[in-house]
């Protein structure tokens, strides 16, 4: 009983006797040397209202990791599968990334909410050097952006640069047909001689490589497979029906354009789950960690002050007695 | 054969081969029975707001929808 009165009349007294008693609280959670001169018990408010907004964090975290968990996971056997659509387009006119053309587009994939690591800034950085890669005099290079965060950062110092954006892809569920609406739109308001897609393969739920797929316009495929390699052994393909060659190519381009893009867009979403979901991981960590460390200092002064209590009504009482 | 005939039609319409090949899908699509006709039209809805610019500036922002705005 006595031990609770003193306490309580120490906590009443205490802003009366330190002459700087915010200070000290807030040194509370720093050091515990600038305790002012007769301030007898810490007011350990401060620390647990922080306690309690980490494990508030801690919480919100934890629940973006687990949303993320279950997206990826439903997200990542769509990629997987869309893979099949751009092998065979592959396997037909091989993969130039070192084409050199005048029309350059490059077609920057990123995600529209933040808060998942760096996979927008890699694709950034990837686009703009090869912006460098591809700038020179009589040549043209311009931005196509799918995402608000890739935007935001492209603004900043290539807006010149940016033909499109687009965004609130992911509203619904990523389909085909969305998709295909969107590089049929790309493909109207754009002139290419190549298109360039930077987006991030997903690889594991901690690993995403920055990839780039080129997309030649029919010309440039023409031109290219009259120059030989790869795409020289077109012509030993027989074509059905009364269509040209340029006919097919343009078709073909067509399709291979938007059903890349369809893959790019799947893989970078599900690059972003994933990241996300690291990202959460270590940050409910960090919280756990900070929330020990928290809990051992508001436990260290609530100790404190008991025991200076002890001392004082033992030392007093054994006054007393002599 | 029918479908050789078609292809400069389609073309001198103004459409690319993805909007044929999309249309031809969803002829497809409504070919089936209830009810896979409206799961498989559900799974198709597309939704994305697309912005041109001009000089460094965007102009205002077109939404390619075909839900209606709630």
């Amino acid at each position: 009983m006595a031990m609770a009165a003193l306490r309580r009349e120490g906590r009443r007294f205490a802003p009366l006797l330190s002459p700087r008693p915010i200070a000290a609280v807030r040194s509370s959670l720093v050091s515990e040397e600038d305790i002012p001169f007769g301030a007898r018990s810490i007011s350990t408010q401060v620390v647990r209202n922080r306690m309690k907004s980490v494990k508030n964090i801690q919480k919100i975290t934890k629940a973006m990791k687990m949303v993320a968990a279950s997206k990826l996971r439903a997200i990542q056997i769509r990629a997987e599968n869309s893979r099949g659509l751009w092998q065979p387009f592959t396997a037909l006119l091989g993969d130039t990334p070192s084409v050199d053309v005048k029309k350059n587009v490059i077609v920057t994939v990123s995600s529209d909410k933040g808060l998942c690591g760096g996979i927008n800034s890699t694709s950034v950085k990837i686009s703009k050097a090869l912006y460098k890669l591809n700038s020179g005099p009589d040549k043209e290079t311009k931005y196509v952006v799918l995402g608000e965060k890739a935007k935001a950062q492209l603004v900043r110092d290539s807006k010149k640069n940016i033909e499109l954006t687009i965004s609130e892809l992911q509203k619904n569920p990523l389909n085909y047909t969305q998709v295909s609406v969107l590089a049929d739109d790309i493909l109207k308001n754009v002139e290419f001689d190549a298109l360039r897609i930077i987006f991030n393969k997903f690889h594991s739920v901690v690993s995403f490589l920055p990839t780039m797929s080129t997309v030649l316009s029919p010309e440039i495929v023409e031109r290219e497979a009259e120059a030989g390699g790869k795409l020289g052994e077109l012509d030993s393909y027989e074509i059905e029906g009364g269509e040209t060659k340029a006919e097919i190519l343009q078709n073909l381009a067509e399709f291979q354009f938007s059903c890349v893009l369809f893959n790019a867009v799947l893989e970078n979403a599900c690059s972003e789950q994933g990241a996300r979901m690291s990202a959460m991981d270590s940050s409910s960590r960090n919280a756990g960690d900070m929330l020990d460390r928290l809990t051992l200092t508001y436990n260290r002064t609530r100790q404190a002050s008991i025991t200076t209590e002890l001392i004082e009504i033992i030392s007093g009482a054994s006054a007393l007695e002599g | 054969m029918a479908s050789n005939a078609a292809v400069p039609f389609w073309r001198a319409a103004g459409m690319t081969y993805i909007t044929y090949s999309n249309i031809c899908a969803n002829l497809v699509r409504n070919c089936l029975k209830e009810p896979y006709k409206t799961e498989a039209l559900t799974r198709e809805k597309v939704h994305f707001s697309i912005a041109t610019w001009k000089e460094g500036k965007p102009e205002k922002p077109v939404i390619r929808s075909d839900t209606p705005e709630e």
